[in-house]
């Protein structure tokens, strides 16, 4: 889309890409055109008529912008008296039977209607016969909750269902004011990727039961991250707030617009994958079970690393690429055996050609980049002579193929360095809580060889350390983000021409992986 | 030493050391009061003991034993603690001392003896005022200092400032004066205020040094740090100055110490310019000389002031208040008690016009009578500085300055040249 | 129409006033004469004998808070969040449900309004699109033993009656 056109919009001229519709040119150097029902991954449907602008060159004189490709000349008027009309005139009727109960519903604040009455219309309503009723509150399944009444019939849902996963669960039923976005008898939304029409729909109509009631979105705050539910990494708003007298917590993901990866959309797991940041989590370092400061964990933690003879770490490839980058460059330090060994993260048979892939680690192709081995004989000829083992947040042994290590495990020495509670890291010898993919900055590697960065999100009122700090305080010799990045661009040859700081909003493709 | 001799001199420190004291509580409540009066409200009227409140004067006992049981915070911040805790007991001290030189009657003659009715029968008199007034301020620039704070130094340094502008017409209005006088014995000073001026105009300093008595009542103002020249507490500018950082009893010294040199400086002017405790036409010769019927008019005056003042209790007292009963009881109590008293007085005084009239009796009485006039002026006197108070606002720091020394500075000056010239030429 | 310009005399500049003293005398009479006048009789004080004597509180006094009722004796608030959205000093934390009365679709679960952070500013009312909160208690004199004394609850705020009658309040 490198090829440009010259157009002028009220009169101004500006430059945009030739060929796409008006929305997205415009869009693209800021002007926006009110719509409705159109949406990029969804294509122009024209049902909303919001965006009809004028045309002063011959043709028609009102046409639908989502349908109009931007054209060498063009003269767009978005501002004239007769659109202004239009534009009030529509959403006056898409309010005639809207309940306009804004005080319950979950989308104001980011609702596309009640910003377009703000800005266009603010006018009363001049509705003197009974509103017409439908049904509120409707389980449409997959964790979705309608609401007809709130609803502007603009069928990006209905398209979403169609066009996207295939299913055609919904449809929009009956004509005129009675028509309504219903799903058929007996056959509930039914596909992993239900909860994105909560995202699509412009207006209140479709509420996640999940996120239904929990927090007003003003109060969010908007963060950008990355998916750590599977390999794909899709890129995610993570949204989470710190009320009052209580702790930071995440409230909801939202999928992040990225071409490179996952388009406009992310699958429910990953969606609801928040849970796991908010619940679960190791907040205090244990010593033998008992609750320590962290002072008095890493002194013990320094005791056994000096003592032992052949430590062996075990990193987990949902760490971020600078953390693996710390972790081998300790056990270089500390004369350890690094493996990243961990079948537990694989889920066969889970993935689809969409979205959702096998592998739920996040950054495997991390470790090999950095030549992290991740062979099973390997960690298993390392326990075999290992007198200490650090784990870095992997849990490689709870599947039962596994048992033969666990099995190996028992006597020796371990220390789990972990994010959340589970049998194996609370039963180590000293555990190390420390923080998790939304409480720290960092980078992923995807299964496509996509870099993606990510900052860090959520702030708790009593922070746990991260992974590159920890390991730096206990010897490491990285100390920060900036000194992993130097290390990594000498010694890993792909990385060689990659600058931090230069890489976008959407990462970038690595080359030679 | 006789018994006579250490009984009076027991009286005479006791009236020097705990009337000043107890004067702090009424003037505490004469101004609380007369402010809320002047204002229209009514000040502190609820602290009561089984009901009887005394007009208010519980709420001083109440704060006296808040003050007491308040955390003493030293600052962490103060390096010099020795100075911090010296200066509110310099303050209190020094206005203290200053009463000790003031004669509340006149010598009393008891046979061959004769005793000087004042705490310190110093010949120093106004000389030993004015040397330890001034170290009173000491005692605020050494708190200002000691604060460690900004508000509290430039509180002290405002107040080192005033003291150095104001004493100058100060001492300038006494040297005109003194020339009048002839003496800065105290005593002396109040004996030559009983004379009488054309046989009729009783020679009191107001009448004499008119334009003196005005320098100088100014000066005691700035010097004992009242409004309107309380600048170096101002409130409103540097939140208390020097003693923004003292709590509880120390605050309470410094607190005292105010109302203390109020008392001393109301007890000064009385002193020298309204007659000490002289009686207008009544010196004291004439007095013992006449004493039978003194007695006598005494017990007419004092029931009938008594009948005035519970006529005024009866009226007042009540108020409009929510539980009539309970004032009602309470005003009866307060009647019963103020006609006990004058019966006690008149039993007394009947008592020494049957027996002991005559001699040492006589003198006596002199001197009860002449205290409780010079009471009464210097108690009129420091409801003068609470009626100024709260009347008069605060002035700014330059008009202070130029009162200060662009015009009671040359004022005083004249009035000395004229007041030379006058003495001169009278002889 | 040109300004018109008032000419006001300069007081305070002629020699008797420089004078300064006769001007505070002045001013002491009038002081002394309130004095007096109180003095003889203290029945005229501006002054109400406050604990016993309760103040008159109007209907436009910002006291206390509630939550009201629907007239069937539901919760009127809907759990919009307005009230804490508006609320400058942070003192009203909600947590909000679903409702299943048919009522409204939302409630509060939790209705937290922490009094000593509270400044009635009354923001929470005029932002209230249900009247549901309100500060017409005629509580004016708040207090409690403990900090948790303070805080209150939803139970709290909807078991607060009024302090007016509808009437009272047709000025608001």
């Amino acid at each position: 889309m490198s090829e440009k056109v010259t157009l002028s919009v009220n009169g101004h001229e500006v430059r945009v890409a030739a060929g796409a519709n008006l929305i997205d040119a415009l869009e693209a150097v800021g002007i926006d055109i009110p719509h409705f029902c159109y949406h990029p991954a969804l294509g122009a449907d024209g049902n909303c008529r919001m965006c009809l602008v004028e045309i002063e060159d011959g043709r028609p004189p009102i046409v639908p912008a989502c349908k109009t490709p931007a054209a060498e000349g063009m003269k767009v008027v978005l501002e004239s008296e007769k659109i202004k009309k239009i534009q009030r005139d529509i959403l006056e009727m898409e309010l005639i039977n809207h309940p306009v109960d804004c005080p319950v519903c979950d989308q104001a604040g980011e609702c596309t209607l009640q910003d377009y009455y703000m800005k266009f219309d603010l006018g009363d309503s001049r509705m003197d016969v009974a509103q017409v009723k439908k049904d509120k509150r409707l389980d449409f399944g997959g964790g979705v909750v309608h609401d007809q009444e709130r609803c502007v019939l603009c069928g990006r849902c209905v398209r979403f269902t169609r066009q996207i996963t295939k299913t055609g669960e919904l449809g929009i039923v009956n004509r005129a004011d009675q028509a309504r976005v219903a799903i058929f008898p007996g056959k509930p939304l039914n596909n992993r990727y239900a909860l994105n029409v909560v995202e699509l729909c412009p207006v209140g109509a479709m509420t996640s039961r999940d996120f239904r009631f929990k927090q007003r979105v003003w109060f969010l705050k908007k963060t950008p991250g990355v998916c750590h539910g599977c390999a794909t990494g899709c890129s995610i708003t993570i949204d989470h707030h710190r009320e009052k007298y209580k702790d930071a917590r995440i409230y909801r993901y939202r999928a992040r617009h990225n071409p490179l990866i996952n388009g406009y959309f992310i699958c429910d797991d990953g969606r609801l994958s928040y849970h796991l940041e908010n619940e679960n989590r190791l907040e205090t370092p244990l010593v033998k079970g008992v609750p320590v400061t962290p002072t008095e964990a890493l002194d013990a933690v320094r005791t056994h690393l000096g003592q032992a003879k052949y430590p062996l770490v075990v990193v987990s490839p949902d760490c971020s690429l600078e953390q693996l980058y710390a972790a081998q460059m300790f056990c270089l330090e500390h004369g350890a055996k690094v493996s990243g060994y961990s079948a537990a993260a694989i889920v066969a048979g889970d993935g689809d050609d969409y979205l959702i892939k096998d592998d739920k680690a996040a950054n495997r192709p991390s470790l090999n980049l950095l030549g992290i081995d991740t062979s099973r004989e390997y960690l298993r000829e390392a326990l075999g002579h290992a007198d200490l083992v650090i784990t870095l947040n992997n849990d490689p042994f709870t599947d039962g193929a596994d048992a033969d290590l666990s099995e190996m495990m028992k006597g020796i020495t371990t220390i789990a360095c972990a994010t959340h509670h589970c049998e194996f890291f609370d039963n180590a010898d000293i555990v190390l809580p420390i923080a998790s993919y939304s409480e720290y900055a960092g980078s992923v590697i995807n299964s496509d060889g996509v870099l993606q960065r990510f900052g860090r999100a959520v702030v708790k009122n009593r922070p746990v350390p991260e992974l590159l700090e920890l390991l730096h305080a206990l010897g490491g010799p990285v100390a920060d983000m900036g000194a992993a990045w130097a290390g990594m661009r000498t010694a890993v040859a792909p990385l060689g021409a990659v600058d931090p700081d230069k890489i976008g909003e959407h990462g970038m493709r690595l080359e030679g992986l | 030493m006789s018994g006579t001799e250490i009984f009076i001199t027991i009286i005479r420190v006791g009236f020097g050391v705990f009337v000043p004291l107890s004067a702090v509580a009424v003037m505490v409540w004469m101004e609380r009061r007369g402010a809320g009066f002047i204002q229209d409200r009514a000040g502190p009227n609820r602290c009561n003991v089984l009901g009887f409140r005394f007009g208010g004067l519980l709420q001083n006992i109440a704060d006296a034993i808040k003050l007491l049981f308040k955390e003493d915070v030293i600052p962490g911040h103060i390096a010099h603690k020795f100075y911090f805790i010296l200066a509110p007991a310099l303050v209190f001290i020094t206005a203290l001392l200053c009463f000790a030189v003031i004669p509340f009657a006149d010598a009393l003659v008891l046979g061959a003896s004769t005793y000087l009715m004042q705490a310190m029968p110093l010949e120093l008199g106004i000389l030993w005022f004015l040397a330890i007034i001034g170290f009173g301020v000491y005692g605020i620039i050494l708190a200002g200092w000691a604060s460690h704070n900004k508000y509290g130094l430039l509180g002290g340094l405002r107040a080192a400032a005033q003291v150095i502008s104001y004493e100058i017409p100060m001492g300038l209005a006494l040297v005109s004066l003194l020339a009048v006088y002839g003496t800065v014995n105290l005593t002396e000073v109040t004996q030559f205020q009983g004379r009488l001026l054309f046989g009729v105009i009783p020679m009191w300093g107001v009448v004499l040094q008119p334009l003196g008595f005005i320098i100088f009542v100014i000066a005691a103002f700035a010097e004992t740090n009242r409004t309107p020249f309380d600048l170096a507490e101002g409130e409103s500018e540097i939140v208390a100055g020097f003693h923004v950082e003292y709590s509880s009893m120390k605050f309470a010294l410094f607190f005292m110490g105010e109302y203390i040199a109020m008392f001393v400086s109301s007890a000064l002017i009385v002193t020298l310019f309204f007659g000490g405790y002289q009686i207008p036409w009544l010196n004291t010769q004439t007095l013992v000389a006449h004493a039978r019927p003194v007695a006598v008019a005494l017990m007419l005056i004092l029931p009938a002031a008594a009948y005035v003042f519970a006529r005024w209790i009866g009226f007042n007292n009540p108020g409009p208040a929510p539980n009539p009963a309970q004032r009602v009881r309470e005003t009866k109590v307060y009647i019963a008690v103020v006609w006990s008293l004058v019966a006690l007085i008149e039993v007394i005084l009947l008592g020494y016009i049957v027996a002991g009239a005559g001699g040492a009796a006589d003198r006596i009485l002199v001197v009860w009578l002449q205290t409780a006039v010079f009471l009464l002026k210097t108690f009129f006197v420091c409801f003068v500085y609470v009626w100024v108070r709260w009347t008069l606002p605060r002035f700014r720091y330059d008009q202070l300055q130029k009162l200060g020394w662009e015009k009671l500075l040359p004022l005083a000056l004249f009035n000395i040249f004229i007041t030379g010239a006058v003495v001169v030429a009278l002889g | 129409m040109a300004a018109r310009v008032k000419q006001i005399k300069r007081r305070g500049r002629t020699f008797l006033e420089q004078l300064y003293l006769i001007e505070v005398i002045k001013g002491m009479g009038v002081t002394i004469t309130h004095f007096l006048r109180n003095l003889r009789d203290n029945r005229n004080l501006y002054v109400r004998d406050y604990p016993e004597v309760k103040p008159e509180i109007t209907s436009r006094w910002r006291g206390r808070h509630r939550l009201t009722l629907h007239p069937d004796g539901t919760v009127k608030c809907v759990a919009c969040f307005m009230c804490q959205t508006n609320c400058p000093s942070e003192c009203i934390m909600i947590e909000a449900t679903e409702r299943l009365d048919g009522v409204a679709e939302k409630m509060p679960a939790r209705f937290t309004i922490d009094l000593l952070e509270c400044i009635y500013c009354g923001y929470c009312v005029e932002a209230c699109p249900m009247d549901a909160i309100r500060m017409d208690t005629g509580i004016f004199s708040v207090t409690g033993t403990s900090r948790e004394d303070m805080v209150l609850e939803l139970e709290d705020l909807l078991a607060t009656p009024g302090g007016f009658a509808e009437h009272e309040q047709e000025d608001r």
